[in-house]
């Protein structure tokens, strides 16, 4: 039987062919030769290492495209908001601090759970509430090639770093202030661990005097009860959202102090969910407020303990009006 | 910059003019060469800085008054007294110039470590407001904190246990208000003084007070030697209520007044209702298309409906000044911010005065205009928006417009129907009505329990709505109402009439053909300067 | 009350007919009534018994007030069988006017309870508010021109009938309340007007029993005379014992009546009138009463009148402490309620009005003890020791009620007539007759 010739080349192959009959797969990629295969580095070499495109580093710019807040503002009404209706029937109170103002604000909330954001998002009053940025830990939201369009997308977020003071994040966030971007963020910096809250962090402060913008303050009550950190499956519970009047840094205080303020602020908006304003008023004004960070330097049942004084029952007046017989 | 109210002579080119006709419209042509139109001042501009000037009042008070902080004391007694449901009107939009001061005053007695603090309608003999008007006026964050504990509640002027006589004035006029209030160390009264009646010693000296003391100015003696009550000089009513201030101010009772007053922006700058507070030629394509949506979508819609679209308008005024400190020191000042806003000056008096009335006035917030309220808002309130003399001559006519339904809110105004039904029935002569009929109603018990435990009307209040009319009823010859429910305007003793061109002709057998005209172009309100 | 005070007297000597009557031998008709005999020449409104035309004016009624005059079983004949005398005491007479009263419509209309079937009998020829002549008096005590005038007490009891001895109601002259009215020498009637034997006014000729006569004075119209017998309905109910203010609801002829009786007999009782229309309003004012009122205001004015509280958020429910006594002149479902609703607890609904078949929540008069009393027709009146016709001669002269009757008819219009006297109150009437003193039959 007569065989045909194989070219030059394809004889290589054949030969090749035969040799993985003998050797693995490994050693093929092994032998594949450089411009095929990454280069390898001369020793004492440090490469440059490229940017990594998420984390702070996460471009949200498309995510304020007209078609990309188009699908947020459907995102947010048509499915954001009837679940958090469903899950945490949120009490509004005192949106009517925000009526004399307009422009961009801080919002600035205490936070206890992940529902804190759309809660929020949902209950802003208009007309901030399709025109507001989330501050959001970029390594927790931004951290990986998924999480971080969805956090874009969904929430409005912008990578903020919490742990490091970063220019990037920082300018970025005064940008789109300065564009006429709101700006909500947890000065806390993560969801409290233990149902106290933690001491404010700067950013909020700072963003404002740089931006000259007034700061909200927000207190958010009950979500830990829907899903605290650490839990997995939301419970439904009632939830109060209490606005605050917006607050503007005086002459003399940096970023620090005035942070301190808006924590004390937003302690004294709790301390008015839990009884009612003019109590709060009152003990505001004999620095009697309790702290939100629970009671320090106590054992840590103890802490817990007085948590549960704090959850405020649904207070419901048994009688609105003296009896008049 | 807005523009001052003037005075249109109308000619052949003048556009038919806007009246208001209840929950309606009505464009009219009036006769060119003998009418004229008065329009309302354009709506002054708003303080920048609503609770800057509240804090700059309460900290720099008016006439020999200490700043607010230093007549605050730990353990003094505190009554925070408020203007009811009639004011403003309509009512505004959130947040209420009420919610704003008292939030101000409330923070600076927490600060100075007031505990004992009660906040009070001042409503007198108005119905009590209902729960969700409490939260409109003070806020939520007020009303959650006072009204469960019982220290936010209406004045009730029928309770003897909570009343305290205070005394009389030189001329025998009883002096009795809230106990509370007169057993507080400092009473703080918040107004806010839409027009030049409201305000003064009248805040605490009627809307604090029971009966036994209204019946002295509330009468129809006062209300015709009133000319007019909206001028406090030539008002026995505000002289009255000055003597009986007096009263309380040597009894003792220490008064720190807030007097607050509102620009003319009834209807908005834009939107759909701000053509009716554009001057007629001034109309634009969409002004007029506006309109006729209006006029054309509401005469589709029920009587109720149309109601309830109008009494939902919450009002966009906005606060043109904050007085506070001793009652008649701010009084002065507030009243020059009014008529700053609503006093046009006018040459000379008509034969037949015009008025188109709106759908609202001070005793029908959430509720259902009804005759007597109609003549009151006619006769009682436009006619006396005046300084000088009347717009319309002695024995000349009145015509106004609104279609004066036979319709009472049995719940707000019950005896309101018996007074139309039985007292109208056999008199409308103010005087006889208030000798033959009005102890009977003031006494009658089941009017007290609905004015106590319900949202009534005291019994009495429609004899004060009959008597405010009272002056402008002995000064005119004829009224006439246009498109009127012809019963209910007979009923008053008025004649109705379909068309306005009918009402004129129907007036010159009382002022002759060439009867000259003058039409209040109101709401906005405008008080006239008639010299 | 000695017992010889009550005027039994008067029926002293009417014959005793414990028998039948004495026919005179006609065929019986259709429906049973024995035919008078006598030549056909009577021009009568005979109502027949005829199901399908009562269906039909059931129908009309309801739609047009009166309606049931057109369709339904009434019919004018100009050739009625003229009545026969049943006996000794029964004189012919020739009305002059005769009245449309309400149960009159309420027939005609098909509106009347099956409670009357056994009580009429057919054909009937409607009428028994009738001033009429007496024929051949043959009395010494007639007019100088021989005219004798005299009003119908229409009711049919123990003497008329010739029952003996009479029942214990007619005994003590409460004709009205007579337990024979189906029995005895007569076909059943309640009252003539409605018994097939004796004719009645709207006609030119009927019959009458002595013991029914009143004679007329001379000085009383024709008009006057007519309203004799409504006002004497009138008097009998407005029996008022009370000084306390009372309620006159319905302000039609028998409305004003009884406010005309009782201002009249019972000077300084203050009386409130409900009226629905303005001539009414008039009316009731210039006959007596203190207050009127619209029906939709009645609540409110009862409620002001007595300084009571009331149940009702601002509009009423009910009255908690009304009124003592409420005469309901209308008889519908909601008069007889929105009466309960401003009775005092004890109080009495004297219903003067024909009722018929209503609806009623009676929880009311459960809670409130309330009395509910008809007042039917008339009789002997004990407070005053008068026949109650007496007392109805002397309210019409003093009141001067003739001018109630605010229009006449022929027979022969009479489908008009009874349109009007059934929208009487609208149309600015009150009392509507008919005019028979022109009838050429009559007159013949």
């Amino acid at each position: 039987m007569a065989r045909t010739r194989l070219p030059v080349n394809g004889r290589t192959l054949a030969q090749l062919a035969a040799a993985t009959t003998k050797t693995s797969a490994a050693s093929v990629v092994r032998r594949v030769p450089f411009p095929y295969r990454p280069p390898t580095v001369p020793a004492g070499v440090e490469p440059k290492r490229p940017e990594p495109k998420t984390g702070g580093n996460y471009d949200t710019e498309w995510a304020r495209s007209y078609p990309a807040r188009l699908a947020r503002v459907l995102l947010v009404e048509g499915l954001v908001r009837p679940a958090v209706e469903l899950l945490a029937a949120p009490t509004i109170k005192g949106v009517d601090r925000l009526l004399d103002t307009d422009g961009p604000l801080i919002f600035a909330a205490n936070h206890h759970s992940h529902v804190d954001t759309p809660l929020l998002l949902s209950t802003l009053p208009e007309p901030w509430r399709h025109r507001i940025i989330i501050g959001a830990a970029a390594d927790y939201f931004f951290g990986s090639r998924l999480t971080a369009p969805v956090s874009a997308l969904v929430i409005g977020a912008i990578p903020i770093e919490r742990s490091r003071v970063s220019r990037k994040s920082s300018d970025d966030a005064a940008a789109l202030i300065d564009e006429g971007w709101s700006f909500l963020i947890f000065p806390e910096g993560g969801r409290s661990p233990d149902g106290w809250g933690q001491p404010f962090r700067g950013g909020a402060a700072y963003l404002s005097l740089r931006c000259n913008v007034p700061v909200v303050p927000i207190h958010v009550e009950g979500t830990s009860r829907i899903m605290r950190k650490g839990s997995k499956v939301p419970k439904p519970a009632p939830t109060t959202i209490t606005f605050g009047t917006p607050m503007w840094p005086t002459d003399d205080e940096d970023s620090r102090k005035f942070a301190a303020r808006i924590e004390a602020a937003v302690g004294q908006l709790a301390d008015e969910t839990a009884t009612d304003w003019w109590t709060a008023r009152r003990r505001a004004h004999r620095n009697e407020t309790p702290s939100l960070q629970g009671p320090g330097s106590v054992g840590a049942w103890r802490r817990t303990w007085s948590l549960g004084d704090r959850s405020p029952k649904r207070r419901r007046a048994k009688r609105a009006w003296p009896d008049l017989g | 910059m807005p523009r001052p109210g003037f005075v249109l002579e109308v000619d052949r080119s003048t556009p038919p003019i806007l009246f208001h006709h209840g929950e309606q419209f009505r464009l009219e042509k009036l006769p060119p060469g003998r009418s004229r139109v008065i329009y309302p001042a354009e709506p002054l501009e708003p303080l920048e800085d609503i609770e800057g000037a509240i804090r700059d009042a309460l900290l720099n008070p008016l006439g020999d008054s200490q700043p607010l902080p230093s007549l605050l004391k730990p353990g003094m007694k505190l009554t925070i007294a408020f203007d009811d449901i009639s004011l403003p009107l309509p009512p505004m939009k959130r947040p209420d110039v009420r919610q704003r001061v008292i939030e101000q005053v409330l923070d600076i007695a927490a600060a100075a470590g007031v505990d004992d603090v009660h906040i009070i309608a001042a409503l007198a003999l108005h119905r009590r407001m209902t729960e969700s008007e409490l939260r409109h006026a003070l806020g939520d964050r007020i009303y959650d904190a006072f009204a469960p504990h019982g220290a936010l509640y209406n004045h009730d002027a029928e309770d003897p246990d909570n009343l305290t006589f205070i005394g009389a004035t030189d001329r025998g006029e009883e002096v009795e208000i809230n106990k509370r209030a007169a057993e507080s160390d400092l009473l703080i009264y918040v107004n806010i003084n839409l027009v030049a009646m409201d305000g003064g010693w009248k805040s605490t000296a009627t809307g604090l007070s029971s009966y036994r003391s209204l019946r002295h100015h509330h009468n129809v003696q006062t209300m015709q030697h009133s000319r007019s009550f909206m001028d406090q000089h030539k008002s026995e009513l505000h002289s009255s209520n000055w003597r009986m201030g007096k009263v309380l101010r040597d009894s003792g009772v220490k008064v720190f007044q807030i007097e607050t007053t509102l620009n003319n922006d009834v209807f908005g700058q834009d939107g759909p209702m701000s053509v009716l507070q554009k001057r007629e030629w001034e109309w634009g394509t969409r002004d007029r298309l506006a309109f006729l949506a209006m006029k054309k979508g509401l005469d589709k819609l029920s009587p109720k409906a149309r109601r309830q679209i109008f009494h939902s308008w919450k009002a966009p005024h906005n606060v043109t000044s904050v007085q506070a400190g001793e009652v008649e020191a701010v009084h002065e000042r507030t009243t020059s911010h009014v008529y700053e806003q609503h006093l046009v000056p006018i040459e000379g008096q008509a034969d037949i005065l015009t008025m188109g009335l709106p759908y609202i006035c001070p005793y029908n917030v959430n509720s259902i205009m009804n005759p007597i309220l109609v003549m009151c808002l006619g006769l009682g309130y436009f006619f006396n928006l005046y300084r000088g003399q009347p717009l319309v001559r002695e024995g000349g006519v009145v015509i106004m417009s609104h279609p004066t339904p036979w319709e009472f809110h049995p719940v707000h105004h019950p005896s309101y129907i018996d007074f139309f039904e039985q007292v109208l029935a056999d008199t409308t002569d103010p005087k006889v009505i208030e000798d033959r009929y009005e102890k009977q109603f003031a006494e009658d018990e089941w009017y007290r329990h609905l004015y106590r435990t319900s949202y009534a009307y005291h019994g009495v209040h429609p004899f004060y709505m009959w008597y405010w009319g009272a002056h402008g009823m002995q000064h005119v010859g004829r009224t006439i109402i246009v498109g009127g429910d012809t019963r209910a305007v007979r009923r008053m003793g008025f004649m109705p009439a379909s068309t306005l061109q009918d009402a004129l002709e129907m007036a010159t057998d009382v002022v002759g053909r060439d009867a000259t005209i003058t039409h209040v172009h109101n709401p906005p309100i405008l008080m006239a300067d008639v010299t | 009350m000695p017992e010889t005070a009550r005027p039994t007297a008067r029926f002293v000597g009417v014959p005793n007919r414990a028998g039948r009557r004495v026919g005179t031998g006609a065929p019986a008709g259709p429906d049973g009534c024995e035919r008078a005999g006598g030549d056909g020449r009577v021009k009568a409104l005979v109502f027949e018994r005829k199901p399908a035309k009562y269906a039909a004016a059931m129908a009309a009624g309801k739609l047009v007030p009166g309606g049931g005059a057109k369709v339904g079983p009434l019919r004018l004949r100009g050739d009625h069988d003229v009545p026969d005398l049943p006996g000794p005491g029964w004189h012919y007479v020739k009305p002059r006017l005769a009245g449309i009263c309400g149960s009159d419509l309420a027939t005609i209309d098909g509106r009347s309870s099956r409670y009357f079937e056994p009580i009429v009998s057919f054909p009937f020829v409607p009428g028994h508010e009738v001033v009429a002549d007496l024929v051949d008096p043959g009395d010494p005590k007639a007019e100088p021109d021989g005219s004798y005038r005299v009003v119908l007490e229409p009711v049919l009891g123990c003497v008329t009938r010739g029952i003996e001895p009479v029942c214990r109601f007619c005994e003590r002259g409460d004709l009205g309340n007579c337990v024979n009215i189906a029995f005895g020498g007569i076909e059943p009637g309640l009252q003539t007007g409605y018994c097939c034997e004796t004719g009645g006014g709207w006609s030119t000729l009927m019959i009458a029993h002595e013991s029914q006569l009143h004679r007329v004075p001379a000085d009383m119209s024709d008009e006057s005379a007519v309203m004799i017998e409504p006002a004497a309905c009138a008097v009998h109910a407005a029996d008022a014992t009370l000084s306390e203010p009372v309620v006159v609801l319905g302000a039609g002829t028998l409305g004003l009546l009884t406010i005309a009786a009782l201002a009249h007999f019972h000077p300084g009782l203050e009386i409130m009138a409900v009226v629905k229309h303005p001539e009414q309003r008039r009316l009731a004012k210039l006959l007596g009463a203190h207050f009127v009122v619209e029906p939709s205001e009645l609540r409110r004015g009862v409620r002001r009148w007595m300084g009571s509280m009331a149940f009702g958020d601002g509009s009423i429910d009910n009255v908690t402490d009304g009124v003592s006594r409420v005469y309901d002149c209308v008889g519908s479902s909601d008069s007889v309620q929105t009466a309960m609703s401003v009775l005092a607890p004890g109080g009495e609904l004297r219903l003067i009005g024909m009722a018929g078949n209503v609806e009623l929540d009676l929880t009311p008069l459960w809670h409130k003890e309330i009395n509910l009393r008809g007042a039917y027709a008339y009789g002997y009146e004990d407070r005053f020791e008068r026949r109650t016709f007496d007392m109805a001669f002397e309210l019409v002269q003093a009141k001067d009620l003739g001018r109630l009757v605010s229009a006449t008819y022929p027979l022969s219009r009479y489908e008009e007539a009874i349109g009007h006297a059934a929208t009487a109150g609208a149309r600015g009437a009150v009392k509507v007759a008919f005019d028979l003193r022109d009838e050429k039959e009559r007159n013949r």
